[in-house]
């Protein structure tokens, strides 16, 4: 084991995405086999105990990898020499609350965090923003941390993205590994926008059109997309409780891809930092199809926009833009 | 991906162990990163709607190794050509419920997945019980499925020995993969006996044995012990639940270690058909120290036993007699 460890910071790490993901960095599927970890674990003054119980149970399992455990109530200790951070904490929407009130309780809460990361994070930290709404949440942790370079601070949409390749591998029948290239454009939300036009199968005779397999563009364009953009309302439907395992699986994938790399011809949904690509506005972080190579995200160029999938781009931007202003509201 | 994928059932696999180890079999944890797996989720009817949200985010998830999910309530559908068995489910002990009761409810439970194991599982399955009592639930398994070799049936204790191994590499301040060679005897319960008589650290030189370096008697044969014994509870304490992360992360090595076999020189805890080793009463479940290899585990023969730990072997084995008979007096 002769690599030196990485620190990985988990906010929010006492609740359940935070459970769910710390087994999954200290077995390396977050960076690999062969690269060892120190977890950073951060959560708030009441969750110290459950957070020492986490912390317990990391000692006991005895992790090859796992070469150290910080847990923590300080954002200091927390954010000290991390090289990655994955941003899980966050104000959960109760029922009553306006989303104005979620978004300021969570404007506030990035704010700081933005600010401990900045001064104490490694410098090349490559954070992943979880806790929603994750989109906004890494805009205003980018705000507030302008000497992280804006290439660095991402967010979570590679659930929806995987979630868009199971659909089509179910409907298809086909194993999930053999499809890829589907792409979630815009905000973590149900503007989301789940697009197959590029999306292919591997199949016996070649990589196919997802569309031309699938031969029902209504579905395509109307059910497929409403399931994934619902499919966590689903999930709390069925579970009584959101989606852990699956965020925290897609979040390991999200980290993975963009530090090792993407495989050759496959690329994977992230929101970025947008910089005008495809007629976005810039200065959002809009999810984009990205490959990712010696640690940098690039945004696919080129593909092509029909009309229907314009609009989608449009309406999520849109409402990226509203959340933004929300945002700003919210700090003044 | 050459291999065919092999058949995991979890049963109970809507709670929180199963929640924690499905994602860790459908990475590789449990069986290594190029074996391919189909789970089996075998839950009971009012947990029906909860482990459908499992398999739904086990979809989501886009797992590459995952090649089918099988979510059920029916015990045969659940059992059918398993290779693999993993009995999480139970009844947990409730406030005011009397052992005797808690053991009437597993005994019934056990007694029946037995015989839905036996007449459809694969006909060499290796069968791992965690849900507690565990030793005495597995014995009940082994005895109404005689056509399972009683080889194949075993309990957790590697949560145990994972638990021991992580306190002394506190004690000592070094890392965890560097010490072995622990043994858990016995009982998964607080008669077990954590014994690092044989047990070494390996310096930059050499194997230590662990008592010389920890050189403080009184710490390894009583305060060592009760941490170990009781640290089940402590868990409970800090979270407000019971320890899914550790449990499920311990049954991955457990199985991993059976089926692919323990590293040259180090051996592990397992819960297994007793055969007279060590003075030990044939015919319990009870844990020794094994090593695997061609997927079979063998009891290592010929390490001494003081008198400090005679005494201690031989109340955990009095303990497990007790259960037997308790648990044969329910089904009478």
């Amino acid at each position: 084991m002769a690599k030196q460890p990485a620190r990985i910071l988990v906010t929010g790490a006492a609740g359940q995405i935070g459970y769910a993901l710390v087994p999954m960095i200290a077995r390396g599927i977050m960076l690999g086999a062969d690269q060892p970890v120190i977890l950073h674990l951060l959560d708030i003054p009441p969750a110290a105990e459950a957070l020492n119980g986490v912390k317990m149970e990391l000692v006991d399992a005895a992790f090859p990898l796992l070469k150290g455990v910080v847990a923590t109530t300080d954002v200091v200790e927390a954010c000290t020499g991390v090289n990655i951070a994955v941003m899980v904490g966050g104000f959960p929407r109760k029922e009553g609350m306006e989303r104005k009130d979620v978004m300021t309780k969570n404007v506030s809460i990035y704010r700081s965090q933005a600010s401990a990361l900045e001064k104490h994070a490694a410098p090349n930290c490559k954070v992943l923003v979880v806790a929603n709404p994750a989109n906004t949440n890494a805009l205003i942790l980018k705000e507030f941390a302008p000497s992280i370079p804006e290439k660095n601070i991402t967010c979570l949409t590679r659930l929806d993205h995987n979630r868009a390749l199971g659909q089509v591998s179910e409907r298809l029948n086909v194993q999930v590994s053999d499809v890829k290239n589907v792409i979630i454009w815009g905000n973590h939300s149900s503007s989301q926008y789940p697009d197959v036009n590029h999306a292919t199968v591997k199949t016996p005779s070649g990589e196919k059109g997802v569309r031309e397999l699938v031969a029902d563009d209504a579905w395509l364009n109307g059910e497929f997309i409403s399931t994934v953009q619902q499919r966590g309302a689903a999930i709390i439907k069925a579970r009584k409780l959101s989606s852990a395992l699956s965020a925290a699986s897609s979040a390991c994938d999200h980290i993975r891809d963009w530090v090792l790399g993407t495989p050759e011809g496959t690329w994977v949904s992230m929101g970025v930092y947008s910089d005008g690509s495809y007629d976005v506005p810039p200065g959002l972080i809009f999810s984009f199809p990205v490959t990712c190579q010696h640690g940098e995200w690039k945004i696919v160029q080129g593909l092509s926009i029909d009309e229907f999938s314009r609009k989608k781009l449009n309406a999520t931007a849109e409402e990226l833009g509203e959340e933004k202003a929300l945002a700003y509201s919210c700090l003044s | 991906m050459a291999k065919n994928p092999v058949r995991v059932l979890v049963t109970g696999a809507a709670g929180q162990i199963g929640y924690a180890i499905v994602p860790m079999i459908a990475r590789g944890v449990m069986l290594g990163p190029d074996q391919p797996v189909i789970l089996h989720m075998l839950g009971i009817e009012p947990a029906a709607e909860a482990l459908n949200g499992v398999k739904m985010e086990l979809i989501d998830a886009a797992f590459p190794l995952l090649k089918g999910v099988v979510a059920t309530t029916d015990a045969q559908e659940a059992c059918k050509d398993v290779n693999i068995a993993i009995m999480v489910g139970g009844f947990p002990r409730k406030e005011g419920m009397e052992r005797k009761d808690v053991m009437s409810k597993n005994v019934s439970i056990y007694k029946a997945q037995a015989s839905a194991l036996e007449k459809h599982a694969a006909s060499d399955v290796k069968v791992l019980v965690v849900a507690n009592p565990a030793n005495t639930n597995a014995l009940i398994l082994k005895e109404y499925a005689p056509k399972i070799p009683e080889k194949n049936i075993t309990c957790l204790t590697r949560l145990d020995h994972n638990r021991a191994l992580g306190q002394i590499s506190e004690k000592l301040n070094v890392h965890v993969g560097d010490v072995k060679n622990v043994i858990i005897w016995g009982n998964h319960s607080s008669t077990q006996y954590p014994d690092v008589n044989h047990a070494t650290v390996t310096t930059s030189s050499e194997e230590k044995p662990v008592r010389e370096l920890v050189a403080n008697d009184q710490w390894l044969n009583i305060e060592f012990i009760t941490t170990v014994q009781q640290r089940g509870a402590a868990i409970i304490k800090a979270r407000k639940l019971s320890s899914a992360l550790s449990a499920a992360s311990s049954a991955c090595d457990h199985i991993r270690d059976w089926v692919l076999g323990t590293p040259k020189g180090t051996w592990v805890s397992m819960g297994v058909y007793s055969d007279g080793s060590y003075g030990i009463q044939k015919g319990l479940i009870y844990s020794f120290p094994v090593t695997c290899e061609k997927g079979q585990w063998s009891i290592v023969q010929g390490l001494k036993i003081d008198e400090f730990s005679r005494g201690k072997l031989d109340a955990t084995a009095k303990e497990l007699i007790e259960e037997k008979s308790l648990a044969y007096s329910c089904l009478n």
